[in-house]
């Protein structure tokens, strides 16, 4: 035994036991999106694997594939070395697969005991019955086993979130789960929570399970991981050993180049007036103290995760939700009120979910040009058809709406030509900011051209345009200037100059 | 589980249940103002008169906890009642006559539970769609006329009283215990808190929301037969309008008891004393001499103020 080997630290005997679980080359699409390109990768024993990547690397939809939500469209998975399938969330268990998403699968009123033994309650004398006094047992077993002292008979609804995180542990833990996937399992933590997550994290790797930890947050990619591995556009951009990576490099991986993407953009040298500014914002949705400026003919983006608040900001800049803090000053006035005032000012939220939010699906292209204009064109309240007409068509030449007439219905139209009309429809309204929610999700390469160079022409016209967008690309092409947001507050500010994928990621991440 | 949810209540105002206090309240003032009220003979017409409405609002419990509604229910034991009346008259057998009304009960409330389940109705049209058909049967069955002649098996069953209790009473604390067994103690109850507070976990856990959200609306259906036997006993006649607007008690019951709508959230005790406040307001007002009009508007100012309450509270 005198030979030495590279061993890891955390399987012992590396070169001859094969991982608990390897996936290889697998494959997941859905109709547009190649959501998981040939991704491979292995988790040993008690070691801690972390999956890190951008919104939309795929890292979802591999832990659906892991426990069987999904089926892979290609690829194979070995357990201790032997082919299996999983096609079915019962095979996903078999093999020891417990996956912990961020939605927890808890019944509220029923109580921690319940909870855990969901669906495999110990049978009492009268078959149907729960054996109460086994099940509470048990549960104070399992729940012991894993360090974590409350009462089993407490509704799941009165815990916390870190305690009902628990309960999903212990879930897992009592049905003899061996692969625990994780799904951001920080993200609702406090810092004291997320201490006494990772004490949970260590003891269960000491106790040999294998634990798949998907992560945004660079610090504890670091303190927890034994393997990193990065994903990019549901690809396996590399492995990599955390003793010797850095956070630049695990950046550089998650960004990586793209391809030509080249949109059309006139920027000004000069921008003009002052159209909004955001001073000291806060709101009980989780945002605070939040200072920006939008100036008439600029793009300016607002990046982030999902889940730091760009949302969040736009809807209380815009009154739709209350804000608890901080002033918002809109064309040199001071304002105050709901999305009522917002509107009559000139500001338009085009929020993300179009369909729910900004169209109405089954009215024509007509009405929805209108409606949000009845009250500027018809002071009278009296309805006027073809004043509509003439409106809308104006409007539907203006935006190059493709549409055969006005009274065509919404939902037939494209999704581009969907997300043209709900400009239109601020645009009739006398909007002067528009304020976009990820305005090119679901929608085409050649239409997203389209939507960028329609936005060009409106901040050309002296508009001025805030964006949300999680493709960081687009904000570098199309942008003036970006804020980038970090749990709930402006991490920082990026001139034109500045705007590199990088930059956005690197102030966007939370950084050890 | 109620006493887990009790013992973790800090504030011990909030122990006690808005509609206890709802109940004392009419209690105390029908005592005062109604004449009669608290006679022994009074109490014991309240307790009995309820037993029907416990039957149908135990079961509603259960379809209102998995974000449900059934509004045939009152329709369904119109039918019920008067396949009683039918077959009991026709064959002199009262057992007979119980068994068809189940036996349509059931029909009714596996239907009911396929047109949500399985075709993914929402409840209050499917169950709206149930009721008319329903309504509709017991007129055609009935050719719009009162069913009578009912043997005296069938009637008995509402006047006799063994060992002094009559025997709704037994029956419905019979039925509140099943229940509550069923709720508390079995796998299906802890089911059906699952199917109101969290779908995604019994697919989880390899269990097949749908058929047992066609088990719940079934419950319903058999209690709305088991309660056709009752109205029929009660009435010693069929009638094609019997249970007429009884969805709107029995939900109304379960409001008042503080089940919530939504979540998985719902309290079986809390049913039964909303039942008695349902019971004791038509009782009161009824002694006042007051029109049955102002009832309904009585018992649905109760449900907003017992929610009112328990809100109130449970935010102060």
């Amino acid at each position: 035994m005198s030979m030495t080997l590279p061993i890891h630290e955390s399987s012992p005997f590396n070169a001859p036991a094969p991982p608990l679980l390897e996936l290889r080359g697998i494959s997941k699409a859905f109709p547009g999106v190649k959501a998981l390109d040939d991704v491979s990768f292995g988790v040993w024993p008690g070691e801690v694997h972390m999956l890190l990547g951008e919104n939309g690397a795929g890292k979802s939809t591999l832990m659906k594939v892991l426990c069987g939500a999904y089926r892979a469209d290609a690829g194979e998975f070995f357990h201790r070395g032997e082919k299996v399938a999983i096609n079915s969330s019962s095979d996903a268990q078999r093999l020891g697969i417990a996956v912990i998403f961020q939605e927890f699968s808890l019944v509220p009123y029923l109580d921690i005991a319940q909870n855990v033994f969901l669906g495999r309650e110990p049978m009492g004398r009268i078959p149907g019955t729960i054996d109460r006094r086994g099940l509470l047992r048990e549960a104070r077993r399992v729940l012991e086993s894993i360090g974590f002292d409350i009462d089993p008979t407490i509704p799941v609804a009165k815990l916390g979130v870190a305690q009902q995180q628990m309960v999903e542990i212990a879930k897992a833990v009592s049905q003899n789960a061996r692969i625990l996937v994780m799904d951001e399992p920080t993200a609702a933590l406090s810092d004291r929570e997320t201490e006494l997550l990772f004490e949970l994290i260590r003891k269960l790797k000491a106790d040999g399970v294998a634990i798949i930890y998907i992560s945004h947050r660079m610090a504890e990619v670091f303190a927890l991981g034994d393997r990193i591995t990065v994903l990019r556009d549901g690809r396996r951009v590399g492995e990599v050993d955390p003793a010797r990576a850095t956070p630049d490099e695990l950046v550089r991986m998650m960004v990586g180049r793209n391809v030509d993407m080249s949109y059309p953009r006139h920027f000004v040298e000069e921008p003009g007036q002052v159209l909004l500014e955001v001073k000291g914002l806060s709101a009980p949705t989780g945002i605070s103290d939040i200072d920006l400026v939008v100036r008439e003919g600029e793009v300016v983006g607002l990046c982030g995760l999902v889940g730091s608040g760009r949302t969040e900001v736009v809807r209380a800049i815009f009154g739709a939700d209350p804000a608890s803090a901080g002033r918002i000053i809109f064309d040199g006035r001071e304002k105050s009120g709901g999305p009522d005032e917002a509107a009559r000012l000139g500001l338009a939220l085009i929020p993300e979910s179009r369909k729910a939010e900004g169209l109405a699906l089954a009215r024509s292209v007509g009405d929805n040009l209108v409606v949000s204009a009845l009250r500027k064109l018809f002071p009278s309240g009296l309805f006027q058809p073809r004043r509509v007409q003439g409106v809308s068509s104006d409007l539907i030449a203006k935006l190059r709406i493709a549409t055969p007439s006005a009274r065509q219905t919404v939902a037939l139209l494209s999704g581009g030509n969907q997300q043209k009309v709900v400009i239109g429809k601020w645009l009739a309204a006398g909007a002067k900011l528009f304020i976009f929610d990820e305005p090119t999700r679901g929608i085409d390469v050649g239409a997203k051209a389209e939507i960028f160079a329609l936005i060009d022409r409106l901040v050309a016209d002296g508009a001025a345009a805030l964006m949300i967008s999680s493709e960081q690309a687009e904000i570098c092409h199309v942008c003036d200037r970006a804020y980038v947001m970090r749990e709930g507050r402006v991490a920082g500010e990026l001139s034109r100059a500045e705007l590199t994928e990088e930059n956005i990621v690197r102030l966007g991440m939370h950084h050890a | 589980m109620r006493e887990a949810v009790l013992a973790v209540t800090s504030n011990p105002l909030q122990r006690i249940p808005g509609v206890a206090i709802m109940l004392l309240l009419l209690v105390a003032v029908f005592g005062a103002v109604a004449p009669g009220f608290m006679s022994e003979v009074n109490i014991a017409n309240v307790l009995v008169q309820s037993t029907l409405l416990l039957m149908l609002s135990l079961p509603m419990t259960l379809i209102i906890m998995t974000e449900g509604l059934d509004l045939s229910m009152g329709a369904v034991l119109t039918l019920t009642s008067l396949m009683v009346a039918i077959v009991s008259v026709a064959t002199g057998s009262m057992l007979l006559g119980f068994a068809a009304a189940v036996a349509v009960g059931l029909i009714f409330g596996v239907a009911n539970g396929c047109l949500v389940a399985a075709l993914g109705i929402p409840p209050f049209v499917a169950t709206l769609g149930t009721l008319g058909m329903a309504q509709g049967l017991a007129l055609i069955v009935s050719d719009g006329q009162s069913v009578v002649g009912i043997p005296h098996s069938v009637s008995e069953i509402y006047s006799a009283a063994p060992f002094g209790i009559p025997v709704p009473i037994v029956l419905a604390i019979l039925a509140y215990l099943l229940f509550h067994g069923l709720l508390y103690r079995t796998r299906f109850g802890a089911y059906v808190f699952a199917l109101g507070g969290n779908r995604e976990a019994l697919t989880y856990a390899g269990l097949s929301p749908t058929r047992l959200l066609i088990s719940v609306y079934a419950l319903g259906g058999a209690m709305a037969g088991i309660a056709g036997l009752l109205m029929t006993a009660r009435m010693n006649a069929g009638h094609p309008t019997a249970g007429l607007g009884l969805e709107f008690d029995a939900i109304a019951a379960v409001a008042v008891g503080g089940t919530s709508f939504e979540r998985g959230n719902g309290w079986l005790g809390g049913t039964a004393l909303g039942v008695l406040a349902v019971g004791v307001l038509r009782n009161g007002l009824n002694l006042l001499a007051l029109p049955s009009s102002i009832q309904v508007a009585s018992i649905g100012a109760l449900v907003i103020i017992a929610l009112f309450l328990d809100g109130f509270r449970s935010r102060s």
